[in-house]
Parts: C-alpha cells; sequence; structure tokens
C-alpha cells in the first residue's frame, strides 16, 4: 500500500492525539507487570475474536466482491444457537461447536449465497449495501424473536469460568487461552488456504473476473458458495468465542462484531495480516483504556467508541479514491425516466393532506377505532417521512450513501431544544435545520474523498461516533434534569405533539417538502447532483466541482433531517440518548430505499411502513411477531434482489392508467422510433443504392482500409 | 507556440509503464489525431491531459500556463473538454439537461453569451440531435449519446476538445458528419485532439497525427508522412523490432 504524506500526517495526528488523550485522562491506576500483564490478557483475547470475524468479512469480500454488513449479526445469531443446545438443551460441548460451526453456520452460508448473495452480482452498490444491512436486521429480529426478551442468559466459558494457568503473574483462563489458539489457528489457515492451495488461488481470482476464471475450469458458483460457507463459520466462531464474555444479548452482541469492521478496514478489507494487526490494536487498545484511563462523564463510552474512531480515521487515511471511468453501459435501464413536473407533486401533496384531515378527524369509518394512539402513529409516520426525504436528494439523486439520517435529526431535536425548547417557536424549528447543515457538510469531507462502500463506512462509523461520544453528554442531551420541550407554537395556534393539528401540521409540512424537494430535482442544483451520481468522472470534466456540489447536498440533506429531527424533538418532549442510535436509523434508510430511494412519494411508502409494522404487531398480539419491527424492514431490504426498482414505482404504474396527463406512453412511442431510424442504416442494398458512404462503411466492417490493414493490428503482437 | 504542449509525461502502475516519456503539442484551429495500437496508453494520455490520471513526471501546459496539478474540474474551466471511449452521459437526465448541466456550469466561470437553456438548444442543433432533445440518453443507441456527449463538452465553450474515439459506433454518414462538423469546429478556432482506429476518418480530417506504441510517442508529423514513417509501419504490423525495444 502506497501511502502519501498526507497519510503520513494524519497517522502521525492520530498517534498524538492518542496519547495526548490517554495523558490527560490518565486514571493514576498503577502500572505493574501484573496490570499490563492481565490487560494484555484480556485485549489479545478481544482481539482474537475481533480478528476471526474480520478476517470472515476479508474472505467473502475478497472472493465474492460484497461487504457483509450482516457478519456481525450471523456471529451473534449462531452464537444464540450453540447457546441453545449447548445451555439449554445440555448437550455436550463438542458437539454443540461441531453442529453449529461445521455444519449449520456453513449451510447457513451456502443458503444465503444461492438465495440471496448471487442475485446481488452486477447490482449497483447501493442494493448490495442495502441488502446486507437488511439482513444483519434480519438476523437481529430472527434471534429476537426465537429467544425473546433479554432474561439473562449466559454462555459458560470453555473449561469453567475459574482455572487455568499463570503467566508473569496473570491468570489466564483457558477459555482466552484457547481463544487466541484458536485465531492463532484460523490465521495460519487461513493464509494457507488462500495462498497455497488452489481452491484459494481461484477464490482471490474470482472477484478479479468471474469469467476468466471459469476458464481455468474452476467453478464460480461453487468458490461463492464456499466462501459465503467459511465467511459464516467464522462468524459462529467469533459469535461462540464472545458470548460467553459479553453475554447473550442481541444488539450487544450484533455491535460487537460490527466493531470488526475496523479491523477489516485496516486491511483494507483484503489483506489478513493488516486485518489482524488492527483486531489487535483495537482489542488491546480498548483493554488499555478500561484499565488506566478514566474519561470525564459524558465520555465515558470512549472504549467502545474506539473502534469507530479507528474506522473513522482508517476510512479518512486511505488513499483518495480515483475518478471511475466506468462506461455508461453499467446502467442498463432503457426505461425513459420523466422528471415529475412541479404541478403533480402539488397535487399529491394536496391529496395527501385531505386524507390525513379526513382519517384524524374520524372521518375514515375503517380505522377510527385507532385514533387516539392512532394520530399520535401518523405523527410518527409523518416524521420518520420527512427525515427519510433527506436521503431522497442526497442518496437517491446524488448517489451518496448515508447510514448517519438519525445522527442528524438527534442534532437537530438537541439544537430546537436548545434553541427553542422552552417556548416550542417555529423559527427554532429553522433554527435546527439551519444549525444542522453544517455538521452535513462535515460529513461531506469524508465524502468528497471516498466513494460507495468506504462512504458508507465512514457514515456508519459518524452515526456510532454520534450515538457513544456526542448525545451523551450531559452538555448536550441531560436525561436526568427532565428538561422538556414545548408544543409547537406556530402562527398564533398551540399544536400538542401528539395532536391532530400537530399531525396536520407535519402532513403539510411533509407535502410543501416534496414539492421543494422535486422543485430542487429541477433546477440547476439537481441536474448537478444526478451528473454526479452517473459520472463523477464526466461531471467533473465538465468544470463540476465535486467538492462544493456535495458539500451543498450533504448540507441540504442533514438541514431536512435536522428539521425533522426536531420534530420528533417535540412529539416526544423529552429527549435522550437511546433514541438516536445507529440501529434505529438503519430501518429508515432500508425502508426509504425499499420505497424507492429516488422518489419523494418513497418517504411516505417508508413512514407508512414504519408504523404499519408496530400497527400489526399490537393488532395480532402474535408473540412470534415481536421482533417484527425489526425483522419486517430487514426482509423487505433483503426481498430487494428481487425487485430492484423500489416499491413506488411499480405502484405508480400501476395507477397510471388513472393519471391521463402523464406521457410515459408517448415518451416510449417516440423512443421506439428514433431507434429504429438508427437500424434502418443496416439494411443496404434492398431498394437503396450504393452510395459512398455505404461503401466505406462495408470496408471498414471488412476490415478493409486502404492505407494500413486495419484487421486490428494489435492483436498479432498480443505475445510480445 | 501551441495550445497544449504535454511534455515528457511518464505514469506508471506499479510495474507497468503505461506513458514513457510522451509529448504532444495541439494547435488551435488544427485537428490533431493521436494513433497507436490498442493499449498504446492513448487513453491515458487523455486522461493525464484532463487531470483524471496524475502523472509520475511530466508537465502540461495550456496556453503558456502550467495545470498539471490542477484538479479536473479547474482545467475544465480554463477549456478543456473531453468525450470518453467507452461513453459517459448522465443516465438520469434527458438529452437536453446533459448540455444543460454542462452550459449551467459554463456560466459560473464565464457569464457571456445566451441564457444556458439557449445555449444548450443551439449546442444541440450544432450536432443535429435536437429531434431527441427531450428523451432520455440511458436508452439512446451509441452514435446518438456520442453526439450527446459532444454537444454537452460543446456547451462548455472549450478551448481544446479531447475526442476519444468520436467515429466508433457511428455509421458512414455519421462519420462524415462528424468529420465535417470538426471542421467546422477548428475553423472557429478550437483546437482538437482525437483519439481513432478508422484510419480513413483520421487521414482524412487530421492536420498532424501523432503515433503513440507501447507508451511511447514514436512519430508525428503530416498524415502523409506519418504513413510512410517505416517506425509506424513496424509498430502496426509488427514486422520490424526497430520501434519497439
Amino acid at each position: 500500500m502506497k501511502l502519501s504524506p498526507a497519510n503520513y500526517a494524519a497517522i502521525a495526528l492520530t498517534v498524538a492525539g492518542a496519547i495526548a488523550l490517554s495523558a490527560l485522562n490518565w486514571s493514576g491506576r498503577p502500572v505493574s507487570v501484573a496490570t499490563v500483564g492481565s490487560m494484555l490478557v484480556v485485549g489479545v483475547t478481544l482481539g482474537s475474536i475481533y480478528a476471526v470475524s474480520a478476517s470472515g468479512l476479508v474472505v467473502v469480500y475478497t472472493t465474492t466482491g460484497v461487504f457483509n454488513f450482516a457478519q456481525g449479526a450471523m456471529g451473534m445469531y449462531w452464537a444464540f444457537v450453540y447457546w441453545e443446545l449447548r445451555f439449554n438443551r445440555n448437550w455436550p460441548a463438542p458437539i454443540a461447536i461441531g453442529l453449529v460451526v461445521l455444519v449449520m453456520a456453513p449451510l447457513g452460508g451456502v443458503v444465503l449465497d444461492r438465495l440471496v448473495m448471487r442475485r446481488l452480482r452486477g447490482t449497483p452498490l447501493v442494493l448490495q449495501l442495502m441488502v446486507t444491512v437488511g439482513l444483519m436486521l434480519g438476523f437481529m429480529g430472527l434471534a429476537a424473536t426465537q429467544w425473546k426478551g433479554d432474561r439473562g442468559r449466559n454462555a459458560q466459558p470453555f473449561f469453567g469460568r475459574t482455572g487455568g494457568f499463570e503467566l508473569l503473574g496473570v491468570n489466564v483462563t483457558w477459555h482466552r487461552f484457547t481463544t487466541i489458539c484458536v485465531a492463532v489457528l484460523l490465521a495460519v489457515l487461513l493464509r494457507l488456504l488462500l495462498h497455497r492451495s488452489r481452491i484459494g488461488v481461484a477464490m482471490r481470482a474470482v472477484v478479479d473476473s468471474r469469467s476468466l476464471t471459469s476458464l481455468t475450469g474452476a467453478n464460480p458458483e461453487i468458490i461463492s458458495g464456499l466462501a459465503w460457507a467459511l465467511g459464516s463459520s467464522l462468524a459462529a466462531v467469533a459469535g461462540i468465542l464472545i458470548a460467553p464474555e459479553s453475554g447473550l444479548v442481541v444488539e450487544l452482541l450484533t455491535l460487537v462484531v460490527v466493531d470488526a469492521f475496523a479491523a477489516a478496514a485496516v486491511g483494507r478489507l483484503r489483506s489478513f495480516p493488516l486485518t489482524f494487526l488492527g483486531a489487535m490494536v483495537l482489542g488491546i487498545g480498548q483493554q488499555f483504556i478500561r484499565s488506566f484511563l478514566d474519561f470525564p462523564g459524558g465520555f465515558s463510552n470512549a472504549d467502545r467508541a474506539l473502534p469507530t474512531i479507528l474506522l473513522f480515521v482508517v476510512v479518512l487515511a486511505l488513499p483518495q479514491a480515483k475518478l471511475h471511468i466506468r462506461g455508461t453501459a453499467a446502467a442498463a435501464s432503457t426505461r425513459i425516466r420523466r422528471i415529475t413536473p412541479l404541478s403533480d407533486a402539488a397535487l399529491g401533496g394536496l391529496a395527501l393532506i385531505v386524507v390525513i384531515v379526513s382519517w384524524s378527524g374520524g372521518l375514515v369509518p375503517f380505522v377510527d377505532e385507532w385514533t387516539g394512539t392512532g394520530v399520535n402513529r401518523g405523527v410518527t409516520m409523518m416524521i420518520t417521512a420527512i427525515i427519510m426525504l433527506s436521503l431522497v436528494p442526497l442518496t437517491g439523486w446524488a448517489g451518496q450513501v448515508n447510514f448517519a439520517p438519525l445522527a442528524f435529526a438527534g442534532f437537530g431535536a438537541v439544537m430546537f431544544l436548545k434553541v427553542a425548547g422552552d417556548s416550542g417557536q417555529a423559527w427554532g424549528l429553522v433554527m435546527a435545520a439551519l444549525l444542522t447543515a453544517p455538521v452535513g457538510a462535515l460529513m461531506a469531507l469524508p465524502a468528497v474523498r471516498l466513494q460507495g462502500l468506504y462512504l458508507a463506512l465512514a457514515s456508519m462509523a459518524f452515526a456510532r461516533g454520534f450515538e457513544l461520544l456526542f448525545f451523551t453528554q450531559s452538555s448536550v442531551i441531560d436525561s436526568g434534569a427532565g428538561e422538556r420541550i414545548a408544543s409547537l407554537h406556530f402562527a398564533g395556534w398551540q399544536l400538542d405533539g401528539r395532536g391532530r393539528g400537530y399531525l396536520i401540521f407535519l402532513t403539510i409540512v411533509f407535502a410543501a417538502g416534496v414539492v421543494g424537494l422535486i422543485a430542487l430535482k429541477r433546477s440547476r442544483y439537481g441536474r448537478r447532483w444526478m451528473a454526479i451520481h452517473d459520472s463523477e468522472a464526466a461531471a467533473a470534466t465538465l468544470g463540476i466541482s465535486l467538492v462544493e456540489t456535495k458539500v451543498i447536498v450533504f448540507g441540504i440533506s442533514a438541514a431536512i433531517a435536522g428539521f425533522g429531527g426536531a420534530l420528533f424533538g417535540i412529539q416526544q418532549a423529552t429527549l435522550n440518548p437511546s433514541q438516536f442510535t445507529l440501529l434505529l436509523g438503519l430501518p429508515i434508510v432500508l425502508l426509504l430505499v425499499v420505497g424507492g430511494v429516488a422518489y419523494p412519494a418513497a418517504a411516505l411508502f417508508g413512514g407508512v411502513n414504519t408504523i404499519l409494522f408496530i400497527v400489526i404487531k399490537e393488532r395480532l398480539g402474535w408473540s412470534w411477531l415481536s421482533a417484527l419491527e425489526i425483522l419486517g424492514p430487514g426482509l423487505m431490504a433483503v426481498a430487494m434482489v428481487v425487485n430492484t426498482r423500489g416499491a413506488v414505482t411499480d405502484m405508480g404504474r400501476a395507477f397510471s392508467p388513472l393519471l391521463p396527463w402523464r406521457h410515459d406512453a408517448r415518451d416510449q412511442f417516440r423512443l421506439e422510433h428514433a431507434t429504429e431510424r438508427e437500424d434502418e442504416v443496416g439494411e443496404l442494398g434492398l431498394g437503396r443504392p450504393f452510395t459512398r458512404d455505404h461503401v466505406n462503411d462495408l470496408d471498414r466492417q471488412l476490415g478493409i482500409v486502404d492505407l494500413i490493414p486495419a484487421s486490428r493490428p494489435t492483436e498479432s503482437r498480443g505475445g510480445l | 507556440m501551441a495550445l497544449l504542449e504535454a511534455t515528457g509525461v511518464t505514469v506508471r502502475f506499479g510495474g507497468l509503464t503505461a506513458l514513457d516519456d510522451a509529448s504532444i503539442s495541439v494547435e488551435a484551429g488544427q485537428v490533431t489525431g493521436m494513433i497507436g495500437p490498442n493499449g498504446a496508453g492513448k487513453t491515458t494520455f487523455f486522461n493525464v491531459m484532463t487531470g483524471l490520471q496524475d502523472t509520475t513526471t511530466g508537465r502540461v501546459v495550456l496556453d503558456g500556463r502550467d495545470i498539471t496539478r490542477l484538479s479536473v474540474h479547474r482545467r475544465a474551466r480554463r477549456g478543456i473538454a473531453r468525450t470518453f471511449q467507452r461513453i459517459e452521459v448522465f443516465d438520469q437526465l434527458s438529452v437536453l439537461d446533459n448540455v444543460l448541466v454542462a452550459a449551467e456550469m459554463r456560466r459560473r466561470w464565464d457569464r457571456s453569451g445566451p441564457q444556458p437553456r439557449e445555449e444548450a438548444m443551439a449546442c444541440l442543433e450544432r450536432v443535429g440531435i435536437t429531434q431527441i432533445a427531450d428523451l432520455s440518453v440511458a436508452a439512446l443507441p451509441t452514435g446518438s449519446a456520442r453526439l450527446v456527449e459532444l454537444a454537452r463538452t460543446l456547451a462548455t465553450r472549450p478551448r481544446l476538445l479531447l475526442l476519444d474515439e468520436p467515429s466508433s459506433g457511428l455509421n458512414g454518414s455519421e462519420t462524415q458528419a462528424m468529420a465535417d462538423l470538426l471542421r467546422n469546429l477548428t475553423e472557429d478556432g478550437l483546437a482538437v485532439l482525437l483519439v481513432e482506429h478508422d484510419m480513413s476518418f483520421v487521414m482524412g480530417l487530421c492536420h498532424r497525427i501523432n503515433v503513440l506504441s507501447f507508451g511511447e510517442m514514436i512519430a508525428s508529423g503530416t498524415p502523409t508522412e506519418v504513413q510512410s514513417d517505416p517506425s509506424v509501419q513496424s509498430a502496426y504490423l509488427g514486422t520490424d523490432h526497430g520501434a519497439v525495444r
């Protein structure tokens, strides 16, 4: 890996910062052989688990080109299965482990590859991200459905809690010793497999060129199945090893293994040695913080935030992505995409307002019985939809992936609390939006350097960083002080955050937002965003500054999310850090993309679905649906492998006969006509005289060019 | 002094040398050609001149100003425009909007001329595709998409136009029309540099031709000079080892 001086400067700065932070927050606990030794033992154990999990990511990524966001959730799920067999049913450990790691996990991996992952080949990156993130939520939902509630499930460490051996005066338990040995063993085996064995070389070759690899006799289908089996097994090993240390809690286990992303990023998702180095830095670093540092209140999560910080730093220190010249053939859509006229958007908005007003007024008999909590559900729906709108220009039009909309929303909510929390004045909403915009612009800085997957990872790190280090500050959200946000004062009205008036206000805001966004899309800004989405290289050669364009779109997106967050604050009346976590933000992103991220209407679809899952769960009251609000969006996102267009386009087409002013049919006709004109030339000679042009054309096709034989002479030089 | 002078350009990708001390000069009001076998480094050279590819060594000078370290969009604002070998149009936009986005951008650094929308229409008219202005480009046949790309570059009012295989995907009459259009453009003082495999197109159109082979500029001159150059013939036919190290 070649690093530029700027990269070295960034690394030096990070190290210096880490040393300074350590010095400032030194706890004063004694530094002795015993304390350092025990820090190292625990740290290396933790690092080993990260290493196993991260190498699963690397195996799958190098072989299939898919970054598996579900790696952590898979590890969590297999750990639960192991717990079920080993401790709930009291099977002997070797059988339980063998069954999970060698049979169930690999089978699960193969099934996933068959049903889902294979269809992702050649699809846009956004879809790949959403499907694997959907899978992550799916596994979480599945585990929460199968093993309900947090009932203090515990997995015993291997060979008991006590016991072990003394090393430099530190007791190393057998469990930790086993963990470290397993990691080292797996590292060696993986290295041998991928670099020494025939199948391993084929696995590494397949991602570079699928068709070439198949020419050598290897079957890419089998290889990708194998990679997923291996990845799933590695996840299982990591999950089983960590479970006794961390306990069996769905979110916790998933996130612990999510932390391994940082280790994989150190290896740039490809190098095993660097991944192991990253994992050890993480494990030992976290244990160092726990052993020797004391951070003041709001930063008490510093140890948990370390992977996030590392991920962010690593991603920023990566050499700048080149502008890809990819050729337009990649997007093989022949459909005419007409930008919605403003009048259509306004009409749709009006219709929505009418529907909501009559529904919340009890005029629609079927839903009438929900009124009461129903109105509040409607409020949730509209706020979610508004926050989702923030992603439409950003992800849908400009193509910038962002998993942190809820971090922006939370920031907006906090800003509203600070500037207008007591009074509830409506100008506070505008202030919240304006104050959140710079945070979005900050997020744009990595976006300028990064593309695709790394941007997605950076935005996840950003969201997690906000969750662990920002919202936890008592100066930001003081949950103990009972700060309350007043109901909204708007144009002489006082709108209660759960009342009908507020719902109607939100609906009008949403409708206005949709019209505003469509106007933006039709403006020069929208055109510029779509241009950088379709080809950054071509856009730049037209004089478009990518930095400026991305900063603007991130700023606007953050402002919308911040506005939505402030509205959320008014509904909730009190804020607490757990409202704005990374995990809660994911369904928002997924449901919008399921709806069709380029369409503002998808935000409404997403909002409706958000509450629909909750309502279905409550109305049916079936206990096996207890995790539907995670499982539902997860499975919907996974189902996008079958329908990649987004739900609202299909709905739109289904309803288009009712909307005669839409001209899709006429466009289609003209398009076909245009293509026909093009084809005419191919039919030479029949009733049409040969012209000089045609002769030239034929000459060219036959390779007869007057000067130099045009039989592509390069081919004859292939051997040189 | 030529409008564009690129001197001693070397680009290495790891161990592979894509361009080796290659130089070129492009005069205003002329069509300059760059030919060479596949993999000779022609597109890499274009990327160097537009800033999409950093050079290991070498200088790119536009109109007397060194632009070697300028970013892509700043070079565009100084008058370099290009098309791509594999077409890079904006799929989500209509034909007119593809050109409009360029026309709007141009007004950021040069406020002269008509309104962006009129200018975009004028560019479409110049390449002869006004009749498909409001179609989506995603569905266009290659030939038309190339013309959209060309119209889009014209909307930036370039001084130097780099065309990567402008005639590929065009039929005979379209190729002829393209040649006429390029001649017209140079009469207005534009400098055109094109990479092309179609020899009759290149020989008939270009004032000067540069031949690139394995990253080295092995010949440069008028079409007749280049045609009779033995090193060019050997590079193309591989009969002689003289031109290849």
